[in-house]
């Protein structure tokens, strides 16, 4: 029963949902608020979610339909799952082993995935670019998510996000000799959200809505679901391997430390949202081969340094 | 004397069947009327000779029997000269300016469209601006178009 | 489209990129642009034959509605083609009126295209902050002539409102408040690394190909050709008035963007110029219904360049032929020269770069008409829609007959 309970209620799929809304709803104001915008009132990520679930489900004619209607689940399912493997109210997630870091990393990358498969299958021209785009943009930035967030387990020793926790939890100092890990796991985040400034796959000026141009209804309510619980994962991904503050405290108080953690790093994706305009698929390569992924190395080069002196 | 009267003495100076054909408006605004047999000639000349390379636009007109082209020639942005020829309206064929102006493709195609003037050397392409499945033989800027079905005709 | 690698993407006539209808159908390699084929016209709406049928006064007021960006601009240029053929002294103060409403319309047409083209971009900040600053002029135009476009200002001989001591302090005002946005504007635009790196080097267009593609406008000014109607051919109070002619070398979608917001300044130190030597007197005097017979070419430098129009009068109360040439028409060519080669991300901005106004260049179709096709009668449609949604659950028959 219980388990039950933490698929379907907390930290599952119900506070996920909650969560990943009210992210969805911050992210939405901030950025308002930063363009000198009203924004929206705070029930409108949920009433567009509920607008959408009451909205006509059209499939186009030449999509493979089963592919079509699946991809939206599968997002759904693999962001949720990987949620589980996760600190966030202590130095333990639900489930742990040796080795769930790279599961969640993994986990992580099926909904891009998932936007591949979903708009090549839609048949559409601007969804087949996009989801060439989006894959495009996978390569260039999933080698320095991982080595950036990789090289923070190198000195815990762990592959276990768990583990990795604990560690930084009673040396919390530590978050500073990974600091540009962070930077550029960050900004690989950014990209691996399609938000501004990489929100190529989805340019709206050039391929309408990339992947999601044919998506309607229920299927779009989905993927647009798994995305906002795509940057709460991300978001505490990069939290609890990060910022490894508050673990230490008791469950409540460790809790609410998680939130901010989260929220912050949300907020700051917001003005990245605001401050950039979006560049080119070339230019995106380009920067994430000449800038981030040096600068993961340099990061995986300073632990190894560090790790020799703390052994 | 002004660039204006200079125009209109170079050109009657080389050309003398324009004597009394060439008229001053108004200050930077010159006009000028030549038949479509001698119009190449005094085109090419204007063109290549006296430095007239930018072309505002292409005019069609309905005059009854003839269709006039005022093609709005400019050597600098400052004066301009309207070239006005004629072709019968029964037989209305010109030579495209294309090769010259590349600029005059849409500007052709609007008369070809509107005035039902031919376009000698206009590449094959979209027309310009009725829809494709306007009928052939219409052309609205005729004077002896009228439109019909505009009441209650949507389609 | 799985075999071949070259393949073909409509963007319009509907695609979030354009506000208006167009069509650009564009050959694609991977994500390089082959080649494009432009097609226009689907605005058609037959402005030109129906300007045909009516008055001169009531043609003003047709052709102002060319355009809802550069309406002034439109009607002025015809309202000089008519005064010329009448031969009528316009006065001074009338002119200056005129001036600085054609001045207003090229701030606020700047400033909508620098807010279109950051959301071309995908650069949205920059749209919300520039169109909120336009609403400043556009409270101004609503003040000065009662509307926020189509300001219906002209009349033939004149203005149709004075402006007040007021009036002229209020502008004065905005203007202060807008300089200081202005120049926010250009330190963002020559500071802000991604907007620099989307525009710099996008949609060349260089001097030679600039001059023989006829470009005008900001497109022909940024590639370094120095052709302002303004100057050239002075026409309402622009010969009394000082200012520069801003070109630039850049050639791109860069140098473009620095033209109009330097103009953006230009315009204000001739708006203050306009403000403080506007002369006394009445604004407008009577013209005849009747027109003499002639013809005139009026020309305007609208915000996005040379607008040309072409009255030919006959001796009524209507012309015999109104011929316009929008200046998106004259740089169309330039778009396809400058898209030659390009990413498919640049297509939007360079396609904006010339800051198109798809309206003013279709302007005369009259109604289509078929012969043998089948034609649904504007009754008929509306009896089919009234159906439709009764089938639907919506239906107004009780309410009309409890209304009526």
């Amino acid at each position: 029963m219980i388990y039950l309970f933490y698929i379907l209620v907390f930290p599952g799929i119900l506070f996920l949902s909650v969560f990943a809304l009210a992210a969805e709803f911050i992210d939405r104001k901030l950025y308002a608020k930063l363009q000198n915008r009203i924004g929206p009132p705070w029930f409108q990520p949920l009433a567009d979610m509920i607008k959408l679930l009451g909205k006509e489900d059209i499939v186009p004619t030449d999509a493979n339909a089963r592919m079509f209607k699946l991809m939206p689940l599968v997002a759904f399912t693999s962001t949720v799952t990987a949620f589980f493997y996760i600190p966030i109210w202590g130095e333990r997630s639900i489930y742990y082993f040796n080795g769930d870091l790279v599961v969640v990393l993994y986990l992580l990358t099926i909904p891009t995935l998932t936007f591949f498969i979903g708009g090549w299958y839609s048949t559409s021209l601007f969804a087949r670019l996009g989801s060439v785009r989006t894959l495009t943009q996978l390569f260039a930035y999933e080698v320095p998510l991982f080595m950036g967030i990789l090289s923070s387990a190198l000195i815990a020793n762990s592959w276990s996000l768990s583990e990795i926790a604990v560690f930084y939890a009673h040396r919390p100092w530590f978050w500073v000799s990974n600091i540009i890990g962070f930077a550029v796991s960050l900004i690989a985040l950014v990209g691996k959200l399609e938000k501004a400034p990489f929100d190529i796959p989805e340019a709206e000026t050039e391929i309408v809505a990339g992947s999601f141009t044919e998506y309607s209804g229920r299927h779009l309510a989905f993927f647009r679901l798994s995305i906002d619980i795509e940057m709460i994962v991300g978001a505490s991904l990069l939290a609890a391997v990060f910022l490894p503050f508050g673990l230490e405290f008791s469950a409540p108080i460790a809790f609410i430390f998680y939130i901010i953690k989260v929220l912050f790093i949300v907020a700051l994706i917001a003005v990245f949202r605001t401050i950039f305009a979006r560049l080119r698929i070339d230019q995106m390569v380009h920067f994430c081969w000449k800038y981030l992924v040096p600068l993961s190395l340099l990061q995986l080069l300073i632990n190894l340094i560090l790790k020799d002196i703390l052994t | 004397m002004s660039q204006e009267e200079n125009i209109l003495s170079e050109l009657t100076g080389r050309f003398n069947f324009l004597e009394g054909k060439i008229n001053i408006l108004r200050q930077r605004r010159v006009s000028l009327e030549v038949g479509y047999d001698k119009f190449p000639e005094v085109f090419d000349y204007l063109v290549n000779k006296m430095g007239f390379n930018f072309l505002h636009t292409i005019t069609g007109l309905d005059e009854g029997e003839r269709i006039f082209l005022i093609y709005h020639l400019s050597p600098d942005g400052r004066i301009v000269l309207n070239l006005k020829t004629s072709v019968l309206k029964a037989n209305p064929i010109v030579k495209s300016v294309m090769p010259i102006f590349l600029n005059a493709e849409i500007y052709e195609r609007e008369i070809a469209d509107l005035l039902g003037v031919k376009m000698e050397g206009l590449p094959i392409g979209h027309r310009y601006p009725l829809t494709d499945d306007w009928p052939v033989n219409e052309f609205p800027l005729r004077k002896d178009w009228k439109p019909h079905n505009t009441e209650e005709g949507v389609s | 489209m799985h075999n071949s690698d070259e393949f073909r993407i409509p963007i319009g006539p509907q695609h979030p990129a354009l506000k208006e209808p167009e069509s650009f159908s564009i050959a694609l390699k991977g994500e390089k642009i082959l080649g494009v084929d432009i097609r226009l016209g689907y605005n058609h709406r037959g402005i030109e034959k129906a300007c045909e049928e009516r008055t001169y006064i009531q043609d003003m007021y047709l052709l102002e509605r060319i355009c809802g960006i550069c309406s002034h601009s439109h009607s002025t240029c015809f309202v000089q083609a008519v005064e010329e053929l009448a031969s009528v002294q316009v006065p001074k103060r009338a002119l200056y009126i005129r001036t600085l409403i054609a001045e207003f319309e090229r701030i606020h047409s700047h400033f909508l295209w620098l807010g279109v083209a950051g959301h071309e971009i995908g650069f949205d900040t920059l749209l919300m902050y520039t169109w909120r600053d336009r609403e400043i002029i556009m409270d101004i135009l609503a003040t000065l002539t009662g509307n926020r476009v189509n300001y219906g200002i002209n009349t033939i001989g004149g203005v149709r409102r004075d402006i007040t001591d007021d009036h002229k302090r209020q502008i004065l005002e905005a203007m202060e408040k807008l300089e200081e946005r202005i120049n926010y504007y250009i330190q963002i635009a020559t500071q802000e690394t991604t907007i620099i790196k989307r525009l710099s080097g996008v949609g060349m267009l260089t001097y030679e190909e600039a001059l023989k593609l006829d470009a005008v406008g900001p497109t022909a000014r940024a590639s370094g050709v120095a052709r302002d109607v303004r100057k050239d051919d002075p026409y309402a109070a622009y010969g009394e008035i000082v200012f520069n002619v801003i070109t630039d070398s850049h050639c791109d979608v860069y140098g473009r963007t620095v033209v109009r917001l330097k103009e953006l300044l230009e315009s204000l130190s001739i708006i203050r110029q306009l403000v403080n030597n506007i002369p006394e007197g009445p604004i407008s005097v009577r013209v005849p219904r009747k027109i003499p017979a002639g013809e005139a070419l009026s020309r305007y430098e609208a915000p996005r360049g040379e607008d040309v129009h072409y009255v030919r009068s006959n001796g009524t109360e209507k012309p015999d032929r109104v011929k316009v040439r929008a200046p998106t028409l004259a740089n169309i060519q330039a778009v396809k020269q400058m898209l030659k080669d390009r990413q498919l991300a640049d297509m939007p901005i360079v396609v904006a770069a010339i800051d198109p106004c798809f309206s003013c260049t279709d302007r005369m179709v009259a109604m289509k008409s078929e012969k043998g096709a089948s034609v649904i009668k504007w009754q008929e449609l509306r009896n089919y829609s009234i159906e439709w949604y009764k089938k639907h659950g919506v239906d107004f028959t009780e309410l009309n007959k409890k209304l009526a």
